[in-house]
Order: C-alpha cells, then structure tokens, then sequence
C-alpha cells in the first residue's frame, strides 16, 4: 500500500510544481545547476558558486537579461557523480530552467551530458576535464582554460625541457583527473622525445610520500610532474622538505591539485618555494582585463560573509565569467533559443574578467590558457602574501608572462 | 497459498501494474529518475537484511556488491555490448560467487570481526577496479545508452520498470526465506549458532545460502547503476554511502521482518531525494543523522517494532 501511495505522492507532487509555474508577466529567466556544496569538492564548489552569484547580482543591477531578472536555481549534488542525472533531470523537466550551468569538476559532469546533449541544451561547463570527447554534445561549452588535452603537460614538460631537462618522472594519484593528466604526460614525452625514467601511481589518500620520493631521486629523473590531490599535494611537499631532491632536477610540479586554495597554500607556507604548478587565475599585472579588479573587491568582501576560500583565484572568476558568456550569447541571439546562442558562442571570442575566450569545435578553448607559475618568496602562515604580485610568476602561456624560471628546483627552493 | 501469500502477490502486482502505468501516462522523467534511486535502495535494503537482518551477519559490503554489479556490466558493455538483461543475469551471478566466497569467511569470523572484513572486501575490490585500465580504472568510463525497447519511450523509464521488478523478486524472495524453514534456521542461528548447531540447524549452509542470495540480489541492483549513469568510475561506484544508507535503512525500517528494510528505504530514500532539491546544503547531511539517532534510541526495533507495539497495545486494551 505504502508504496502506491508513495507512488501517486510523487505524482501529484510533480504535476503541482509544473501547473504553478506562471506567474508575472516577465518571469525571471532561470539558470539551472548542481554545485559541490558538500562532500570532497565542496570547498571550491561553494568558491565557484559564488563567483556565479556576484555575476548574477551584477547583471540583475543592470537591469538583467533581455529586460528579466536573472534568477539561479542551485542544488548540492554532494560531490558525487550518483546524484547530479535526478537533479538536472529536475532542473528540466519540473524547474524548467531557461539555460544549463555545469556542475563543478568532472565526476559530476560526465553523467548529465548524454542527458543534456538529447535535450539540445547549451552547457556551461565548469572546470570538468575531456567530458565532451566520447559524447560529442555541440552546445557544450567549457569555461575552463584547459584547452587541447595535451597541452597541460605539453607546457610543463616544454618549460623542463628549454631549462635542459632530459628524462621525465612522472608521478600520480590513482583518481580520475590525475590519472588523466599522466596518460597525457606519457604521450607529450614520447612526442618531444624525452624519456619517462620513473612512472608511478600510488592510491588516494597515501599521506607518506618519504619511500616513493627516495625512488624517484633514485631514477635521477630532470623533470617532475606531480598529478596529485590535495591532500597527498600537501605530502609530496612535505617530502620533499625532508628528503631533498637530486640536484638533476631543473622544474618540479605540473598538475598539483590544491596549491590554488588560499587554505592549502597558506599552511604549506616556504614549502610552497619553487615549484611550478598549473593555475588559472594569478594576481599578476598581465592578468587584470575589463572587470577583474572590480570582481575581486566585491569577491573578497563576500568571501568573508560567505566563509568561502579568501582569495578565490582559482574558480570564482570563471563562475563569473561563466554568466558573461552566457550574457554576451543570449544578447547577441536576442533570445534564449538554444541553437543560436550555441552558433554565437562557438563562432565569437569572447571578453571576460578572465581574459578573451575562444572555442574550438569540441567545446574546449581553442587554445590553452592553463597558467604554470613558479611559486617564489613565500613564507610561512601568511594567507595575504598571495594577493600581491610575484610570489606566483607566471612563465606559461607567453602571452601573460610575468617571469623566467628559476633553475634547478633545489635553487629555486631557497 | 494461504490468505497473506494472495494478498501479497496482489499487491506485488498491483504495484507492478502501478509503475508500468506510470511509464506509460508521466511524460515528465524527474519522477523516474528520482524513484529509480528509491527503487534501488529498497532491493539493497532488502538484500542486505536476508544476512544482516535475519542472520544477524552485519555486512558493511554492500557497496562492494553494489559496484562489482556496475562493472560486471560496464564489462559486459564494453565488451560485447551485451543488452540490459544479460548485464543483470550476469551480475547476479557474479555477486552470488562472492556471497560464496564471503559465506565462507563466516566460518572464521563473527561479529564485529566479519562487519570489518567486510568492509576490507571493499577496499580491495575497489582498489582492482582502479587499477584496471580495460574499464576505465581510475578514470572513469563514459558510455552512451542504447534505444530504449518498446514500449517504453525512454531509457530511464525503462530501468526504473526493470528496477520494480527486481524489487518484487528481492521483496518475494526475502518473504519467502523469512516465512520457510530457511528463515527459521537463520533466526535460531542468529540467537546462538552454536546452539543452533547441536541441535540440528544445518548453519554452514543456511550462512552460505543467504551469502549467496543476498550478494546475487545486491549486485543484480548495481548492474542497472552503470546505465543510469551512463558513467561509472571507482570512488562512485564502491562509495560507502551505500553501505551505511542501507544500513539504516535497514534500521530504521526493522530487521525483523521483511517489510522493515522496505518501509525505511522508502522514507529515507524519498527523504534524501527531497533534501536534495529542497534544503540542498549541509543541513541535509544533519537531517538523516538525526533521523538516524532519533530512531536507534526511540525505535530499536525499526519502525516495524513499533507498529507491532503498538498493535499489542490495543489489542491488551481491547482484552
């Protein structure tokens, strides 16, 4: 009985929330997405989702969106990939939102973009890595600087290489994202010809990195690319303060997830010193475009309100630009048909606070804009350090470079 | 058949009934993916209390079973494209070999040993699965669904129908061991086995039998998860989320009859769907430990306890 009842609750529970959703003449135009606001991504979720809502408050000042305020429909999806098909499902089929937002990271992504690729809506994605590549959805559109798949660890290994790097260590998490970047590293190494000499995977959450670190001084490798989380982030470091580094190695880091976090970063301190290590957003004077300044100061009041990451560099920006994008494409298209703001999106470049974006056919950035910046004067339990310019000097991608490399990591270090 | 195996099947039919209409009449698939994951938890529950409830055998391996189900059919998938039955079927299988194999551990370990074993058989499946690149290992598979078969007109209707079924086959099952000489056994072996022993119980197999029954069930439940996803990675898939819902749902509902893990899959199940788009924050997470605490200490006995207490009530008020 109980089910059946349960059953026609739902039923009933559903139909309400579709008839009851007339309302003003001019109904704000919806945004739906699930962000990360608790389990494991939950701290950059919550970074992320605000940056996201100053735009939002932004636009709506301004007199919102084809002349409708600009309303976001959010739900925790917990971090995990299990939850997020029932909620965009929600989010189309009972909310009815207007437009998609992706949620953070990849593992919550991957499931809904079947989903969303049959319902032919445009997808902004967030920060999720190679997602599109097996679905092929037309109308996905990442905001991420990630770019091509290889050019992450094609920048790194190109930086090791101009320093007189030989030989590859390449050293990485068993997850989703590390293991991705490693199986990149292998084939840019191969290509530039330059021989990997230790390869290992060690599984999540090893916190004692001394044996592994003692291996790969062994191999006497000249570059080192860490794909790491977090936490073990933290360890490997903590390793490499007490054991030292052959002196062979010219560049150290690459894909270290959790040196963008200003808590991460913070209680890392000097050990933070000379390693190089992706980014996507760094205070340097070459990285302020149209609105950067002006989203910081709002963010960094907000933050403080919000309990969120103090600095924010690493995802908030791009949750603000993500409501560019779509401000630019549903203003160019004069309404929220999808396929025209998808043709605007895919055939524009676009100005955001995190400079211009362009997409290739695949939904990524034409071109990479993954920073590697070399951490340099940093001290111990100082979270303000990292707002001023030079303590993260950017030597990749050219175009917004900042500094030269410091060389060999042991020099570096001091 | 006696007067409550007719009303039973009657209403597992109805209920079939029911579902199959709802494919057919909402058009609207928040439902079905909603209660899809309802559907889900009540064959695991279900599952999970022919060892835990009955036998007393507390197993924190469900997402074990649960994931070795998705990859059996992401396998099977990727390999030979295999359809949606033979995904199941062979998940089935695959799950009852390691309810043998875990069946077997009962004869050395009881207790809080065979619960840590348990969760150690998690760690290590989860941990192959990584390193298995043919499946994606640690990164991950995508995959894209097939058409749906008629008549359904979508996939997600469809696995939510399939899933039904697979609740009235675990839910028949489950009544049928607690209603025959099996569900006796298992009572007696969980009061003392060793009492059990001398006096007849055939324990050794009893344990194997609801091993292998409740691993088959557990697992058959995961195979359909790699579909609905249409993604499958390790850390999702063997997630020990599953082993403590289910555990309390378990609890809550009652593990003395097999309607106990029923009820509480389908109150927390619906409870955790309604936070998540209602409440949706930390708060959430709060609610069901609540629920939790509130249940262990006013309703030991689950939910079933205290409808049975309070049916005593009365009928001692009406005597």
């Amino acid at each position: 009985m109980k089910r059946r009842t349960f059953l026609g609750g739902t039923i009933a529970v559903t139909t309400l929330g579709l008839t009851s959703s007339a309302g003003a003449q001019q109904p704000p135009i919806k945004i739906g997405m699930s962000m990360a606001l608790t389990g494991g991504l939950a701290g950059g979720g919550k970074a992320s989702l605000l940056g996201t809502e100053i735009w939002r408050d932004d636009i709506n000042a301004r007199g919102g969106l084809l002349g409708r305020k600009v309303e976001l429909v959010v739900y925790d999806d917990k971090s995990s990939a299990s939850e997020t098909p029932a909620i965009y499902s929600k989010l189309l089929d009972v909310d009815k939102v207007d437009l998609l937002f992706g949620p953070y990271a990849t593992v919550p992504t991957a499931p809904i973009m079947p989903l969303v690729k049959q319902r032919g809506m445009v997808l902004i994605g967030n920060f999720a890595f190679q997602v599109n590549s097996k679905v092929g959805h037309d109308m996905w559109f990442n905001v991420a600087p990630w770019g091509p798949p290889d050019s992450w660890a094609a920048s790194f290994l190109e930086l090791g290489q101009k320093a007189g790097g030989k030989t590859i260590a390449l050293l990485a998490a068993d997850q989703e994202f590390a293991q991705n970047m490693a199986l990149t590293a292998r084939d840019v190494a191969k290509r530039m010809n330059m021989p990997i000499v230790f390869d290992q995977s060690y599984p999540p959450n090893t916190v004692e990195f001394s044996g592994i670190m003692r291996a790969l001084n062994a191999a006497k490798p000249d570059v080192v690319y860490v794909a790491s989380y977090p936490p073990d982030s933290a360890g490997i470091l903590r390793a490499v303060n007490e054991i030292g580094v052959s002196g062979n190695v010219k560049i150290f880091g690459g894909g270290m997830v959790g040196l963008q976090f200003g808590a991460v970063m913070e209680n890392l301190g000097s050990l933070l010193n000379g390693v190089v290590n992706y980014n996507s957003w760094l205070p340097e004077p070459t990285m302020y475009f149209d609105g950067t300044k002006a989203f910081f100061e709002t963010y960094a009041k907000r933050a403080v309100e919000a309990k969120v990451d103090p600095l924010g560099y690493y995802l908030a920006p791009f949750g603000f630009a993500s409501g560019q994008l779509i401000e630019q494409a549903v203003k160019a298209a004069g309404s929220l048909d999808q396929k025209a703001i998808a043709k605007y999106l895919r055939e524009n470049v676009h100005n955001t606070i995190v400079g211009p974006i362009a997409f290739s056919a695949d939904g990524e950035r034409k071109e990479t804009a993954t920073l590697q910046a070399q951490f340099r004067g940093i001290v111990d339990k100082n979270m303000e350090q990292f707002r001023s310019s030079g303590k993260q000097v950017i030597l990749f991608p050219a175009k917004w470079k900042s500094g030269e490399l410091i060389t060999p990591f042991e020099a570096a270090r001091n | 058949m006696n007067r409550g195996g007719t009303q039973f099947w009657i209403g597992a039919i109805l209920f079939l009934v029911a579902t199959f209409a709802m494919t057919q009449i909402i058009g609207n698939q928040y439902p079905f993916f909603a209660c899809y994951v309802i559907l889900q938890f009540i064959v695991l529950a279900v599952a999970w209390n022919i060892l835990g409830g009955y036998a007393g055998y507390v197993n924190f391996g469900t997402s074990a079973f649960f994931g070795v189900g998705v990859y059996t059919a992401v396998f099977l998938f990727k390999a030979a494209g295999a359809p949606l039955a033979v995904q199941i079927a062979a998940a089935a299988v695959v799950g009852a070999l390691m309810g043998f194999a875990l069946g077997l551990l009962t004869l050395r370990m009881q207790g809080i040993f065979f619960s840590i074993a348990t969760i150690a058989l998690t760690i290590v499946i989860e941990t192959s699965i990584t390193n298995w690149r043919y499946v994606g290992g640690a990164a991950g598979i995508q995959m894209q669904q097939p058409v749906a078969m008629e008549p359904f007109n979508s996939y997600v209707q469809m696995l939510f129908f399939i899933q039904a079924l697979l609740v009235v086959l675990a839910v028949a099952t489950s009544r049928y061991i607690q209603n025959s000489w099996i569900g006796r056994g298992l009572q007696a072996l969980k009061d003392d086995e060793l009492a059990a022993e001398c006096t007849g119980v055939p324990t050794l197999r009893l344990k194997l039998l609801a091993c292998v029954i409740s691993g088959a069930l557990m697992c058959a439940a995961g195979a359909p998860a790699a579909m609905y996803l249409q993604y499958a990675d390790p850390s999702s898939a063997f997630n020990l989320n599953y082993s403590v819902s289910v555990l309390a749902m378990s609890l809550i509902g009652g593990t003395a009859h097999w309607a106990g893990p029923v009820i509480g899959a389908i109150l927390l199940g619906t409870t955790q769907q309604l936070l998540t788009v209602t409440i949706s924050s930390e708060v959430n997470v709060l609610v069901l430990g609540v629920m939790l605490v509130l249940f262990v200490v006013g309703a030991p006995e689950g939910i079933i306890g205290l409808i049975g207490k309070a049916r005593r009530n009365r009928n001692e008020g009406e005597g």
